[in-house]
């Protein structure tokens, strides 16, 4: 493996980024056989690391002898980094812009990734507010990244959303994506419901429930202006082995899609053959009845309007402990719903891995354990990755999102420094997802403890105020 | 005054889809007669409407309210279904009778009380707890809570509480959690299908026990009086069970339970479902417990109807709906009874068989009349279930307990029996006395958990006087230890780790107080405490704080919404990161 020159700095939000020369050019990069026509390819890659508190935004620079190419993967936010202005995600798509520029003053992004339609992936991309994404839509980006599952040909009409007859069938994208649109619906509902007093949550509790309900959200505004930018250029809706629409724009890079797998890869790796219809139509049915529920429920009005009640106040002393204990339940219930489905979101993230100059960088969105399984089953893709040298962390560092398997497939993981050494990044905001007692806080502590001694680890959690990304070269 | 010991109820018969010329199928339950309070609130079952959802308390009052030990009317026979639908007083009156019932059938299955799983004699039941496609037993909360969710074709309501299924299902998981604490142990993959399978069981075959639902299954016009003798065969019925009744089950309430029934007819004997890797998830295995047992509900059904059969191929409807029912019921008694012949700790489907054929032999030696243990004996053996006794007296049912050997033989004159039938410290020195003779570990703590003496009536009136005795032995001792017990170590498991030891047995006497049956898992069964590390330490249950078993709750909520989630080994897979499997509830 070649010997790379790794340069990593933060950068600075107030001064305006100059290149940075790398240190040294004594040892020129190996080419790997994998490598197409030598000397077409990028010299030099650029990767910022946003500081968008919880959240992912990560700006990719391929320097070609004579041009850059620019990719942006995800643009999101749902909690500000500490002590941030108001401003902070105009600040960054000013300094993507400001990155993009080229001499001529044009501004040109030459492709948008967006992993998955959470909110803290793509927030940035709404046109509403101060319009953060009018800034990247003016960069014309020419191709457009997403799952498979944004598909607007694959999207059920409005009334199969809401009203689909499942009968049993086979397994198809429609209902699948109809399930997605559900767990949209439902989270509205549940973000509505953290902020009923009579289920005493505790604040914590509500705060969680309330940022899950909240980053499930439809993001209405965020999803239209990607499809635009998509119709203007080219979209890419990408399953696990598809291509990924870079070709032409980073030639002598190859990019490999690894997930998210479409349905017909997800049952190929299922011992449960011939229960997958009918497990499928339970999946649909059951988001379907769920986001129906969530959504004809108007809180103040009682299911049977008629009945007599008792006044709220007024509740007898023989069932106050158990209306208090349905209370909990209930709290606990929505919870649970909310993190089920802020998971079937993640796995449809678009996992990318990029392999240029031998040298491999990894970025999985929120991918977690049953995106990647499909990935994972395959004998050439586990091959590719043993030789992972940038890895962005899954999921902001939740610990189901990095799976272990994956993780022993790492072969330039080292204790100590050393030239080829594993390059780990994170982007994340602690105190906003799980919860340190039941061992599910992001990130994990475990798994961070396990980033930081055997890689060369760095957390967005890290940067000050004054620093609005850590830049890192490599050089090619 | 007289006093009635019962009062009849009218409840719907399974659940507002199942239809007969447009109208709803009611049917008319007896249960036990009782002074209610306001809710209905009665001395087994309390129910509290209240919906956590719209924070709402409902003042439910049963009409007419029985102040009295009279013989209350059933003011719901003559409402409309349109009423019974929105009326709260029926659902939650509808929901009441269903949990007594399916109570009342355990207390007469297993002749004596049963009580909750937890302290406290009276389950709350929320008929109306959330908008919500669930509905659950929570043991902490001391409670059963059926949720309600809108249609999603049509206007109106799906409730969880006028789901007879659904309603004898959760009831059933909190019987069980009392009579076998420790099924909810981890163990084995089919220790934790088991309590799933079982509630099915009970579900269906209490619905089964119904005529009128047996009427619709037979003929969904409810107009005939004759049927073809070609729909009473094996293949027939499974045929009129999926489309007169599981389809319908799948359409309103699969959001809540999935379709046990569906599943129950379609899994068809002949294979062997329990060693294909498929079938190692709990809840498929459970399944596979379940469509043993109605193969033999149909079996059966089919053989009874045979003699019925006239000449020209024709037979009478009424009878074989009769046969049906009561075939249902009779495989619900023994069904129940069987858990008392069942080993306390680390339960297998084997053992179950083989309690399940004991139970039947203890009441009807003779099984003359309907010839199932023949026909359970052959559908688990077709399902794979081999039962763990070869049967001295009859295939498959557990031997009477060997007297000890010439050093120890079992001694009885050191206790008195009319003691033992109360007294845990009685019950355990005739444990302690006879450990030898047991083959019991004398470094294990054992416990008497449980003693219960019962009078159970035969459909043909005969009584049978048992006394049942759970005791349990526990023992902790480091991963090393474990090669001493000839157990065992899971590779990879570190020499230090703590581990706990379960073993434990199920005594039978007689009402002279000879020990009938003694039926167990012993400490030192190393084949099965190897094969219990080995999937323990796999599904990471090792890991301090891992967690007992799923509640409920989740345990019904993961089947419907976990499809694309990440199977037991991929759940491993990561927790080597980490300190448990499943993702606690947040609690602060
Ligand atoms: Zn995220
Ligand atoms: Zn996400």
């Amino acid at each position: 493996m070649a010997k790379i020159q790794v340069k990593k700095s933060a950068v600075t939000a107030a001064k305006k980024v100059t290149a940075k020369k790398a240190a040294s050019k004594k040892t020129p990069a190996k080419k790997v056989a994998a490598k197409p026509a030598a000397g077409k390819g990028p010299v030099k890659l650029t990767l910022r690391a946003y500081n968008v508190g919880f959240g992912d935004c990560f700006l990719l620079t391929f320097e070609y002898p004579k041009f850059k190419r620019r990719i942006l993967i995800d643009y999101g936010s749902t909690a500000a980094p500490k002590n941030a202005d108001d401003d902070y995600m105009m600040a960054i798509a000013k300094d993507i812009e400001a990155q993009c520029t080229d001499a001529d003053g044009v501004a040109r992004l030459d492709a948008v990734v967006a992993t998955h339609r959470h909110r803290d992936h793509i927030s940035g991309f709404s046109t509403e507010g101060d319009n953060t994404g009018g800034v990247i839509a003016r960069m014309n980006p020419g191709l457009v990244i997403q799952p498979w599952t944004e598909d607007p040909e694959a999207q059920p009409k409005a009334d199969e959303a809401t009203a689909t007859t499942f009968t049993g069938g086979k397994p198809d994208a429609k209902a699948f994506i109809a399930s997605l649109h559900n767990m949209n619906r439902m989270a509205g509902a549940i973000a509505e419901a953290s902020r009923d007093e009579h289920l005493g949550l505790s604040t914590k509790m509500a705060s969680q429930m309330g940022f899950l309900g909240d980053n499930n959200l439809p993001n209405k505004s965020a999803v239209v202006n990607l499809m635009e930018m998509g119709k203007k250029g080219r979209a890419a809706y990408v399953n696990a082995g598809s291509k990924s629409g870079l070709e032409p724009v980073l030639p002598g890079v190859t990019v490999h899609v690894l997930g998210p797998p479409n349905l017909k890869q997800t049952q190929s790796i299922k011992k449960e053959k011939d229960r997958d219809a009918n497990e499928f139509w339970q999946f649909a049915a059951f988001w379907q009845f769920q986001a129906a529920a969530g959504e004809s429920v108007d809180l103040k009005v009682p299911l049977f309007p008629a009945a007599e009640a008792h006044e709220v106040h007024a509740i007898p002393a023989n069932v106050r402990w158990f209306v208090g204990r349905a209370q909990k339940i209930r709290g606990e219930q929505l919870m649970e719903l909310v993190r089920s489905l802020d998971t079937a979101m993640n796995n449809t993230s678009v996992i990318l891995l990029f392999q240029v100059g031998g040298k491999s960088f990894l970025f999985p969105g929120d991918a977690q354990i049953e995106n990647w399984q499909f990935a994972l089953s395959q004998e050439p893709v586990k091959e590719m990755l043993k030789s992972v040298d940038v890895y962005k962390v899954g999921h902001h560092g939740s610990l189901n999102a990095t799976p272990k398997s994956l993780w022993a497939l790492f072969e330039h993981k080292h204790e100590t420094p050393a030239p080829d050494r594993l390059t780990t990044v994170v982007s994340t905001k602690p105190g906003k997802h799980g919860s340190v007692q039941s061992h599910t806080e992001v990130p994990r502590s475990t798994l961070v403890a396990e980033l930081q001694k055997e890689s060369e680890y760095f957390s967005t959690q890290d940067l000050l105020k004054s620093q609005i990304c850590k830049e890192y070269e490599f050089e090619l | 005054m007289p006093y009635y010991p019962s009062r009849k109820i009218t409840i719907i018969a399974q659940d507002p889809s199942i239809q007969v010329g447009g109208k709803i199928v009611r049917t008319q339950i007896e249960i036990p007669n009782e002074e209610l309070e306001p809710g209905p609130r009665g001395y087994r079952v309390q129910v509290v409407d209240y919906d956590s959802t719209t924070n709402t308390l409902y003042k439910t009052v049963p009409r007419p309210p029985n102040h009295s030990d009279d013989l209350p009317a059933d003011p719901f026979a003559t409402m409309t279904d349109a009423q019974l639908l929105a009326s709260p007083d029926f659902h939650a009156m509808n929901v009441y009778a269903i949990v007594m019932r399916t109570l009342s059938r355990f207390e007469f299955a297993l002749g004596r009380r049963v009580a909750w799983s937890f302290q406290g004699h009276q389950i709350q039941v929320a008929p109306h707890a959330f908008a919500d496609a669930n509905a659950f037993y929570s043991p902490d909360d001391q409670a059963l809570m059926f949720g309600y969710f809108p249609k999603v074709k049509t206007k109106g309501y799906v409730f969880g509480c006028l789901a007879h299924d659904v309603i004898a299902h959760e009831t059933t998981h909190a019987l069980l959690d009392g009579l076998r604490e420790r099924f909810t142990d981890p163990s084995s993959p089919e220790q934790a299908g088991f309590h799933e399978g079982f509630a099915d069981i009970v579900a269906i075959l209490s619905v089964f026990s119904m005529r009128d639902v047996v009427a619709k299954v037979l003929d969904p016009t409810g107009r005939r009086v004759m049927m073809n003798a070609s729909n009473v065969t094996l293949k027939a019925l499974r045929e009129s069970i999926l489309t007169g009744l599981a389809e319908q089950f799948g359409e309103e309430l699969s959001g809540i339970r999935g379709n046990a029934l569906r599943r129950s007819v379609t899994l068809l004997p002949g294979q062997d479902y329990l060693h294909d890797p498929e079938f190692e998830e709990p809840h498929r295995r459970g399944e596979v417990l379940v469509a043993a047992i109605i193969n033999v509900f149909l079996e059966v059904w089919v053989a009874r109807m045979q003699p019925y059969i006239h000449p020209d191929k024709t037979l009478d409807r009424k009878r074989a709906v009769e046969e049906g029912a009561e075939v249902a019921d009779h495989l619900l008694t023994i069904c129940v009874r069987a858990i008392d012949y069942c080993p306390p700790t680390d339960l297998e489907f084997c053992d179950f068989a083989s309690a399940l054929l004991t139970s039947d032999w203890e009441m009807y030696p003779k099984d003359l009349k309907y010839r199932f243990r023949e026909q359970l004996y052959k559908s688990f053996n077709a399902y794979g279930i081999v039962p763990t006794s070869k049967g001295e007296r009859e295939p498959g049912t557990w031997d009477p307990p060997p007297q000890g050997d010439k050093d120890h033989r079992v001694v009885y004159d050191r206790t008195h029996f009319e003691e033992m039938k109360c007294d845990y410290d009685e019950v355990f020195r005739f444990i302690w006395e006879n450990r030898r003779a047991f083959k019991l570990s004398e470094e294990a703590y054992t416990r008497v958990q449980s003693v219960r003496p019962c009078v159970r009536v035969g459909d043909d009136g005969f009584t049978l006087r048992e006394t049942v005795v759970e005791y349990i032995q526990q023992l902790t001792i480091r991963a090393s230890e474990l090669k001493r017990l000839k157990i065992e170590k899971p590779e990879g498991m570190p020499k230090d780790l703590q581990v706990t030891l379960y073993g434990g047995n199920a005594m039978i006497f007689d009402q002279y107080g000879r020990l009938k049956y003694n039926v167990g898992n012993s400490i030192f069964n190393a084949e099965r405490q190897s094969r219990r590390m080995k999937y323990l330490w796999q599904y990471g249950f090792f890991k301090p704080g891992a967690s007992k078993m799923r509640r409920f709750a989740s345990m019904h909520r993961k089947r419907m919404s976990g499809w694309g989630q990440a199977g037991g080994a991929a759940v491993a897979d990561w927790t080597a990161h980490e300190e448990q499997v499943e993702q606690p509830q947040e609690c602060d």
